[in-house]
């Protein structure tokens, strides 16, 4: 049974027309597919079915280990969207647990501004991006009943696609509860910056940009192993 | 294990959510302008949390609004404006606005159930935000001290929690949250509860929601998360009552305009600033009513404000140079 209505669908189609670059999906999932990864695979090949802009690849975790080692993948299901085509790129935009629910319109949006090239950040914030010489990880927990989330999904995503040592994930807190309790997650959507920083709520953009700069610079402050 | 995921679209298709006007807050400002605004054909959407939100749907009585001699409601009042502005064409949408881009062309207003998009956004929230936090509040907030049951019920499955609060939004919060919650203590700090009829009792014949009615939270305790929390019924002694989390819905005089994420400048006092048209620094966005924290306190000045608002956006829609008036 397919998992979009005709109505959403139709227009998707008509969305989808403003992309201009390639866009592509990778999904991880495995061969006894638990409830979510059947969807999480089932919402990618819908949505790939809807663009001849948009390809999937679906892996299996463990037959396919060296791919998943490739993609940097630990845990499934795992949706990653990056630019597809002859010259692929991984933004470091992942999802991890089914992108349900409000974070249907955060999938949608990435595949948008992928195909657009466009991350509708600020101006300062781009140059922050482009002067960033330090990795960072951000790791945004949600549920799928959180209207919050989705902005603090894109936000996170935006910075990924605005430079290379940007990473960004979606983690659904309920599929998860491992990480849940790892990163003292009882309220979303909460960003985990580089595993030791954190920031409630859907912030604005500037307000995050605050927090990431002092990420950066704790750490430039650590000792060196 | 059902999580009851609805995995519909969000309706994303802007069309049917593309409005000349969208007005936020269904109050005396909000719906006087959604009738000036209706009535000039300006396709109108108010977003509205409900009724007993705000300052006048909670009000008992009323004598002195002028042409209505009372006493009536003030949730009366309310939904008698409400139904004459909805007899210009005005659509009422329940929903609470989370987020709003006011920059953006067309401006965006983003609620619960959906994004809708607008040439005017007029800003209606009245002042019934809260200025101070209870003990314990601030340090465990995001464990275990939250203010959204959709966001954070899944991580109280099965356990006991408590919902502050006696309007609308915290009955309906605290029926979600009888979802994953095993018992949920509905602590309301007056003797009555302050939401709808049908609402409250559907809350009171829950099985798993106690009412705990006069109140008040003395204190939100725990180590590193909720443990419990401190209350005092009036007139009585107090007590420890062990949840694992509490949200929090309580109400006090402050202007809410924490959706607005710091798009428009406040006053020191947290109150919207606006010029004669009730324009703010942004062209096409008003603010009226207790948003602007005016002399007086009125549902009549409100409404004026509302109008004002309404004419003057009017005339920024239609490209006017002079404001029009709907006579009659």
């Amino acid at each position: 049974m397919a998992l979009l209505e005709e109505k959403d669908r139709q227009y998707l189609i008509k969305e989808f027309e403003a992309l201009r670059n390639p866009v592509k999906i990778v999904v991880f999932t495995q061969k006894f597919e638990c409830q979510f990864c059947r969807e999480t695979r089932q919402i990618a090949e819908e949505v790939a079915g809807l663009s001849d802009k948009i390809s999937l690849e679906v892996y299996d975790f463990e037959d396919d280990k060296v791919v998943a080692e490739q993609y940097g993948i630990e845990q499934i299901p795992a949706t990653i969207i990056l630019l597809g085509g002859e010259q692929p790129k991984d933004y470091g935009i992942r999802y991890f647990g089914m992108p349900s629910g409000y974070e249907f319109t955060s999938l949608i949006f990435d595949i948008k501004m992928i195909g657009t090239g466009e991350s509708g950040l600020s101006a300062a914030t781009k140059q922050w991006a482009a002067n960033l010489k330090t990795p960072v990880h951000m790791q945004v927990f949600v549920t799928p009943t959180c209207p919050y989330c989705p902005q603090a999904v894109v936000l996170a995503h935006r910075l990924a696609m605005e430079s290379d040592f940007i990473r960004a994930d979606m983690v659904e807190a309920t599929e998860f509860p491992h990480l849940a309790m790892k990163y003292d997650v009882m309220g979303v959507p909460r960003t985990v910056i580089n595993e030791d920083t954190h920031i409630e709520g859907a912030v604005p953009e500037s307000t995050l940009l605050a927090k990431l700069k002092q990420a950066v610079a704790a750490e430039a402050m650590l000792p060196r192993a | 294990m059902s999580f009851d995921l609805q995995f519909g679209l969000p309706d994303l298709n802007p069309e049917p959510n593309t409005y000349d006007v969208i007005i936020i807050g269904g109050g005396p400002a909000g719906t006087s302008a959604a009738i000036y605004t209706a009535r000039a054909d300006l396709r109108t959407l108010v977003i509205d949390k409900g009724l007993t939100a705000g300052a006048l749907g909670i009000t008992g009585k009323i004598s002195n609004y002028p042409g209505i001699p009372g006493p009536i409601s003030g949730a009366e009042l309310v939904r008698t404006m409400r139904q004459q502005a909805e007899s210009f064409g005005a659509t009422f949408l329940a929903d609470k606005v989370i987020g709003v881009d006011l920059h953006s062309t067309p401006k965006m207003v983003m609620a619960g159930t959906n994004t809708f998009y607008g040439k005017v956004v007029i800003l209606a929230t009245g002042s019934m935000g809260r200025t101070n936090t209870i003990p314990g509040e601030s340090e465990l907030l995001g464990r275990g001290v939250s203010y959204c049951a959709t966001c954070d019920g899944a991580f109280f499955r099965n356990k006991t929690v408590a919902v502050i609060g006696n309007n609308d939004e915290a009955l309906e919060e605290a029926l979600f949250l009888t979802r994953f919650a095993d018992k949920v203590y509905l602590i309301a700090p007056t003797p009555s509860l302050k939401a709808s009829e049908s609402l409250a009792s559907e809350v009171a014949g829950h099985p798993r929601i106690e009412i705990r009615l006069a109140t008040s939270l003395r204190e939100i305790v725990g180590n590193g998360q909720v443990e419990g929390l401190r209350i005092r019924p009036r007139g009585g002694d107090e007590s420890f009552l062990p949840v694992s989390g509490v949200f929090v819905y309580l109400q006090g005089g402050q202007p809410i305009v924490d959706y607005l994420m710091g798009q428009l400048q406040t006053s020191p006092e947290g109150c919207l600033l606006v010029d004669h048209e009730r324009q703010t620094s942004i062209p096409g966005v008003f603010a009226v009513g207790d948003l602007l924290c005016s002399h007086v306190k009125q549902a009549v000045i409100a409404a004026s404000d509302g109008v004002i608002a309404a004419i003057a956006a009017e005339k920024h829609i239609r490209e006017r140079k002079a404001l029009v008036v709907d006579w009659n």
